[in-house]
């Protein structure tokens, strides 16, 4: 264990590469280049675990996936027909599943700005702005994200509920029986439905993240900008947003992940992808397939496609929003 | 020294995270071990505890594994996928997860035709003797269409029309026999504010569908329709089907498509225990699954077969079946035959009818009471029989669901957003996909 402590941290950098930076070493100074391998043996050893469990749990089932998508397989029979791109080419021309990936995208597009703004204003509002009771909200805003799934589906289908709902209801005692609408069963309706319990379930969480990066921006820039007469609007836009930049970054391309995943869970819980399949989306989709379906390649396909269109989404955002770190 | 230790160390460290993820060995006692993988329905557990007791008793070497739940489905797919198969599965088709399907799909099953030629242990008649005549035979138990029997049938229930008798005598209405007074009922009924048709979700059409087509077209063109003759969809008895739910459906109550989703079809189920709403597609099993629910006074649960096509016309009333299998994968195949045999003895059936559960054994259902002998004495009406079976399995076909084109598109013909033509497109698209998948 003395080997960890006693050596300083400018002989890092040969660790980090150990198979190519040291092997010249040898012949240069030995006793040094001894100790050198021994600590980079005891780091590999260190590291190996993850690097197994990684391979094992990580890689081995995305190769899979990727392999899995050429086959016809049903998931239990013991053949497997290699039928090449042929799943891909079916998956064209299925409605069902270019319905469920319009779904998927509107939820990506519309719940992240949605959320990400909200976010962002709920936590300017929280950080600059005093408000009595700031924990209060900041706790209630955040509930949310602690609660099992099936705890929010179960409150929305109280919310949404087209008979005594807290939607329709509200619309009600404020005699606008106009605007009543059945919230899960109406095909164009539904999707923002869930989009609606999906930034409900997430907003909060966002808005601690961007709390916490908001209040590490020096106090003495709000007031120099308000000494040259910035308003608070002003100062959110020229002073906090390109401040936490990168954090905004970070957490764009993470809530895109999430979403698929979170998009998922509540149409399961909530609809089933009903009602007639209006709300399915991209992984309820597949799962359907892999498993009630029997098609398991082709269900790997659609794993493919979520796979390749998350990547690239998250790539496309990392790139748009590429901006020069400002450092205060 | 030190580099040995650690090293051995890190190795039993990664060793020890990998082993959590194996399994630990079954029981070693010598005895023979029998997996039994039971689906905890409506019900209950108890019925299989019971059952195994007394089975285990009846054979003292052989020790039962029970395993129940109701989602039983993701719990031994996990295992059967890598190769660890119970020995005898309880578990029906028609379920949302569709393993039994899958299974049949894939040829997995063992086959249990000698079964029914054996002993009931401890009895002295064989099972297929026991059997109610008839039961044995279609497609939910000889999936394939030959003589081969893959799923013995299980418990045995009839699927129909529930209603409220106590609804429709404060009213002064009859159940009605046809459908021209079916929707003269609902004409009625709608100036009194009462809806006449419900369903919990779309999938619980699948009872009426496969009556409907029976009823209409007759035993052989649903079975022309369940086994995706070509063109099937496009036969004026195929029109007919439609049309009469295209007009059923215009009768759904209005909270009907709004509830019809995992967390709100009790509500659908509700709006009959609350008498604004005459009749819903459903189960035996609705009784248990709504006993804690508020009713209005005098309730009191109905079960009609769907009404005739026309004066005096067979009507069919779809028997759900539920199954029990052998996995061909399984180890202790021999063992798992006789627990299936004796899954038909007077003792297990005693046991099962405590629980409601009323298997398909001859002269059964005559000894029941209560709610259960009103349901099952719909088999006793004149013209009606009992229909058995399902689409029949075919090579998975990627992105064709025929039941939720079927039975799903129910939600928009009601909202509109499907017309009755594009129904039938559909259907038949997917019927013809089917068919050249099963040739």
């Amino acid at each position: 264990m003395t080997s960890l402590t006693t050596h300083p941290a400018p002989s890092r950098p040969p660790q980090e590469s150990p198979g190519a930076a040291d092997r010249p070493l040898p012949r240069t100074t030995p006793r040094r280049s001894a100790t050198v391998r021994a600590k980079n043996r005891f780091v590999l050893l260190c590291i190996l675990p993850a690097v197994v469990l990684f391979l094992v749990f990580m890689v081995v089932p995305t190769v899979n996936v990727f392999r899995m998508s050429l086959f016809t397989w049903s998931g239990f029979s013991p053949d497997m027909t290699f039928v090449g791109l042929d799943n891909f080419v079916t998956l064209a021309g299925d409605t069902q599943f270019v319905r469920a990936f319009q779904n998927t995208v509107l939820l990506l597009v519309v719940v992240t700005i949605v959320t990400i703004s909200l976010g962002l204003v709920l936590a300017a509002v929280m950080t600059r702005e005093s408000i009595r009771g700031k924990a209060v909200f900041r706790f209630v805003f955040y509930i949310p994200n602690i609660l099992s799934i099936v705890v929010i589906a179960a409150i929305f289908s109280a919310i949404y509920d087209q008979e005594n709902g807290l939607v329709n209801g509200t619309l009600q005692a404020l005699s606008l029986e106009g605007l009543q609408q059945v919230w899960l069963g109406d095909q164009k309706l539904v999707v923002y439905s869930i989009g609606i319990a999906m930034v409900w379930q997430s907003v909060g969480y966002y808005m601690v993240m961007y709390m916490s990066s908001m209040s590490a921006v020096p106090e003495s820039l709000y007031e120099a900008s308000a000494l040259d007469g910035a308003g608070p609007v002003r100062q959110f836009f020229d002073i906090t947003l390109p401040l936490i930049w990168q954090n905004i970054r970070t957490t764009l391309t993470f809530f895109i992940m999430s979403a698929v995943n979170l998009s998922f869970v509540l149409v399961t819980a909530m609809t089933e992808g009903g009602p007639d399949g209006s709300s399915e989306v991209l992984l309820s989709y597949m799962y359907k397939q892999a498993y009630t379906n029997s098609s398991y390649g082709y269900g790997m396909s659609i794993g493919v496609v979520i796979f390749a269109f998350s990547f690239l989404v998250s790539l496309l955002v990392s790139r748009a929003t590429k901006r020069e770190p400002l450092q205060f | 020294m030190k580099k040995l230790l650690l090293t051995t160390g890190v190795a039993l460290t990664s060793l020890a995270l990998l082993a959590g993820c194996a399994s630990s060995g079954g029981a070693e006692s010598g005895k023979e071990t029998l997996e039994v993988a039971a689906l905890e329905g409506g019900y209950g557990v108890e019925m299989y505890t019971e059952l195994v007791a007394a089975y285990e008793k009846l054979n003292p070497d052989i020790d039962v594994v029970l395993q129940t739940s109701k989602s039983l489905e993701d719990e031994i797919t996990p295992n059967m996928k890598a190769g660890r198969y119970p020995d005898v599965v309880v578990l029906g088709q028609g379920r949302a997860a569709g393993l039994t399907e899958s299974l049949i799909k894939d040829e997995a099953l063992e086959d249990l035709t000698p079964v029914l030629d054996a002993t009931v242990p401890g009895e002295s008649v064989t099972v297929g003797e026991k059997l109610t005549a008839g039961i044995v035979g279609g497609l939910n138990t000889n999936p394939y269409g030959t003589d081969e029997t893959y799923l013995m049938p299980m418990f045995y229930s009839p699927t129909g029309l529930f209603y409220d008798q106590n609804l429709l005598a404060t009213h002064g209405w009859t159940v009605p026999t046809t459908w021209d007074e079916m929707f003269a009922l609902g004409d009625e009924a709608e100036a009194e504010g009462i809806s006449l048709f419900t369903y919990p979700t779309s999938g619980y059409l699948d009872s009426f569908f496969f009556a409907l087509l029976a009823d209409v077209g007759g035993t052989d063109f649903y079975t022309d329709v369940m086994t995706y003759d070509e063109d099937v969809w496009n036969t004026p008895e195929a029109d007919e089907v439609l049309d009469i739910a295209t007009r059923l459906l215009s009768y759904a109550a209005p909270t009907t498509v709004g509830y019809a989703n995992e967390q709100d079809f009790t509500k659908n189920q509700q709006s009959i225990l609350d008498g604004k709403t005459i009749f819903m597609p459903n189960g035996t099993w609705i009784v248990n699954e709504m006993a804690e629910a508020p009713r209005t006074d005098g309730f009191e649960w109905g079960l009609t077969p769907l009404p005739a096509v026309s004066e005096g016309a067979d009507r069919f009333i779809t028997t759900s079946v539920e199954s029990v299998w052998v996995p061909s994968a399984a180890k202790n195949k021999d063992a798992a035959l006789d627990f299936v045999a004796y899954l038909y003895s007077d003792e297990a059936a005693e046991i099962f009818t405590g629980s409601d559960a009323i298997q398909p054994i001859e002269g059964l259902a005559d000894t029941l009471e209560g709610e259960n002998a009103t349901f099952y004495q719909v088999y006793d009406e004149p013209g009606v029989s009992a229909l058995l079976g399902g689409f029949a399995s075919t090579a998975p076909v990627e992105g064709v669901d025929i039941k939720g084109t079927l039975f799903g598109s129910a939600d928009s013909i009601i909202s509109g957003d499907r017309t009755e033509a594009q129904w039938q497109e559909d259907i038949s698209a997917a019927s013809e996909k089917l068919r050249q998948a099963g040739d």
